[in-house]
């Protein structure tokens, strides 16, 4: 794993024609970051991290990795830097069992079958998976395809990770598990999500989007306090925030 | 337990089955694709009146069952859809051959009925011997097989992904028939009225997850070729298990093994 960082400029993309999604997005990831973007449903939040790892090329602008290009020549070789984990996990694995699903890039990049175990071991590990190993996928709960789906792209050694709303369906103790590892994980990480609370405890800084554009990037701290600005683009403050400056609101709210 | 979560429940089974640590399970693939292919061309190679040398044929089922700790009844009720579509096949048999060609006590048994039981009998046996093969071997080694034997690659990752998707289909279907069962209680089955919207969006939801597990796949260095793992290596015991049965079916189909049997009771 190396740093490396992303650059995009002027990022514009539709699904149909005359109905942009992304709109004139710009902005440099730098190595080791971790970039939390927020917005309400629809904004484009999927999309653009869908764009960044190219799974749509049609899209308008630039992506720059490690200034090579994302385009279709390049894409075996952007992929293999990046690490990419669904919304929905179960689009995410589709293999027999966690070993077989954690095991199928590294075979797919043609390590011998010892890197491939010894790959699969450190990922499992890392998320607290290891007794799930040789469990069937069908048998797993919503929690643990989730830490499974992150667990199949650490095998890959990404030097970015990009998450779809990471912290869907994980218990308290999942949740702070999940937290504890992409908080070591210290390579550009850039994550969609509504949970604000995720966001203030794994991000440094915050991309606000709404209508397919940038409304404000800054940080975290300066974003998720500002109750009036979340508030104008469909969000709240932040739980553990909202407690603090409204001291008493369980009493209020019968809690 | 509807009928869509019982053949999600039965696909899912039948995978835990194959991959469990018996020592059938852990013969070369190859070794158990080529006695079930053998086996397969012997039992159809029976002429149709031939209904005693291809009930010798039992034998390999049988055994299988037996040694390799199968339950036939959860093997029988498993072919239960398929079973009588095999039977179908030689139905109309009696009404178009109606010469005597044997007695069975005072009773004249038609050349027609003959030849529908020979080929009722070679459709379960081939049909048992299959399902032997998917329930002692699972498909990613069915697969690795076939590329062994050189298949084209086009044509086994196109059946490890139809499998797969099998898998991804009924359990859209399981959502979609539930959602609507939660909202039609004391309804039996799936109003006719309801049946095109639902099959519309099972296609729709199914081709969307399909896309997504697709796009999974490429993020993950997929370019087209499924890889096994480990090369699976043929050991002692997989020749010994595909040596006795060469000869075993070459025996069974050669010689008249039911006669003998037979004449020994005469």
């Amino acid at each position: 794993m190396s740093h490396i960082h992303m650059e995009i400029e002027q990022l514009s993309f539709s699904y149909e024609k005359k109905v942009p999604v992304l709109k004139d997005i710009s902005f440099f990831a730098g190595e080791r970051e971790s970039i939390g973007v927020i917005g309400a449903n629809g904004v484009g939040k999927s999309t653009l991290l869908k764009l960044l790892v190219g799974l749509h090329l049609d899209f308008e602008g630039s992506i720059r990795i490690e200034e090579i290009p994302l385009e279709k020549k390049t894409l075996g070789k952007i992929r293999e830097k990046i690490g990419y984990v669904f919304q929905d996990a179960d689009s995410q694995l589709f293999m027999p069992n966690v070993f077989e699903d954690a095991a199928f890039a590294p075979r797919n990049y043609g390590l011998p079958e010892e890197e491939v175990n010894r790959r699969v071991e450190m990922a499992l590990r890392a998320v607290h998976i290891e007794h799930l190993r040789e469990k069937p996928i069908y048998k797993l709960s919503g929690g643990e395809k989730k830490l499974a789906s992150i667990a199949v792209i650490l095998t890959m050694l990404p030097d970015i990770i990009l998450m779809d709303e990471p912290s869907i369906a994980l218990d308290p103790r999942n949740r702070r598990n999940l937290i504890a590892i992409l908080n070591q994980f210290d390579h550009l990480k850039i994550i969609a999500s509504h949970d604000l609370d995720f966001i203030w405890d794994t991000c440094e800084r915050t991309i606000l989007m709404a209508d397919g554009g940038i409304v404000c990037d800054g940080r975290t701290e300066d974003i998720l306090r500002d109750e009036k600005l979340l508030e104008e683009h469909g969000l709240e403050l932040p739980l553990s925030i909202y407690r603090n400056n409204h001291a008493g609101y369980a009493e209020n709210a019968n809690i | 337990m509807s009928n869509i979560s019982r053949t999600i429940y039965e696909i899912q089974s039948l995978d835990a089955l194959a991959k469990e640590k018996r020592w059938i399970n852990e013969l070369h693939p190859l070794v158990k694709i080529c006695v079930t292919m053998l086996y397969i061309g012997m039992t159809v190679s029976f002429p149709k009146y031939c209904l005693g040398g291809l009930l010798a044929m039992a034998v390999y089922p049988v055994i299988l069952f037996t040694v390799g700790e199968l339950s036939f009844r959860a093997g029988l009720r498993r072919l239960r859809i398929v079973l009588p579509l095999v039977c179908v096949v030689g139905v109309f048999n009696p009404f178009f051959d109606r010469e005597i060609y044997a007695y069975l006590g005072k009773v004249a048994v038609s050349g027609g009925v003959l030849s529908m039981v020979t080929l009722m009998l070679k459709g379960v046996f081939t049909v048992f011997a299959s399902y032997l093969l998917i329930a002692t071997t699972t498909v990613e080694k069915i697969c690795y097989a076939l590329r062994m034997l050189h298949l084209p690659k086009l044509f086994v990752t196109q059946l490890l992904l139809i499998y797969r998707y099998i898998g991804v289909l009924s359990e859209e279907a399981g959502r979609i028939t539930r959602a609507y069962e939660l909202r039609a209680p004391g309804q039996k089955g799936i109003h006719v009225k309801a049946w095109g919207t639902l099959v519309g969006q099972l296609l729709l939801r199914s081709m969307d997850r399909a896309e997504q597990i697709y796009e999974s796949m490429c993020l993950r260095g997929y370019q087209g070729e499924f890889y096994y793992g480990d090369k699976i290596k043929m050991r002692g015991r997989d020749i010994v298990y595909l040596c006795i049965w060469t000869a075993a079916l070459i025996a069974l189909r050669c010689l008249p093994v039911t006669e003998k049997i037979g004449s020994l009771f005469m």
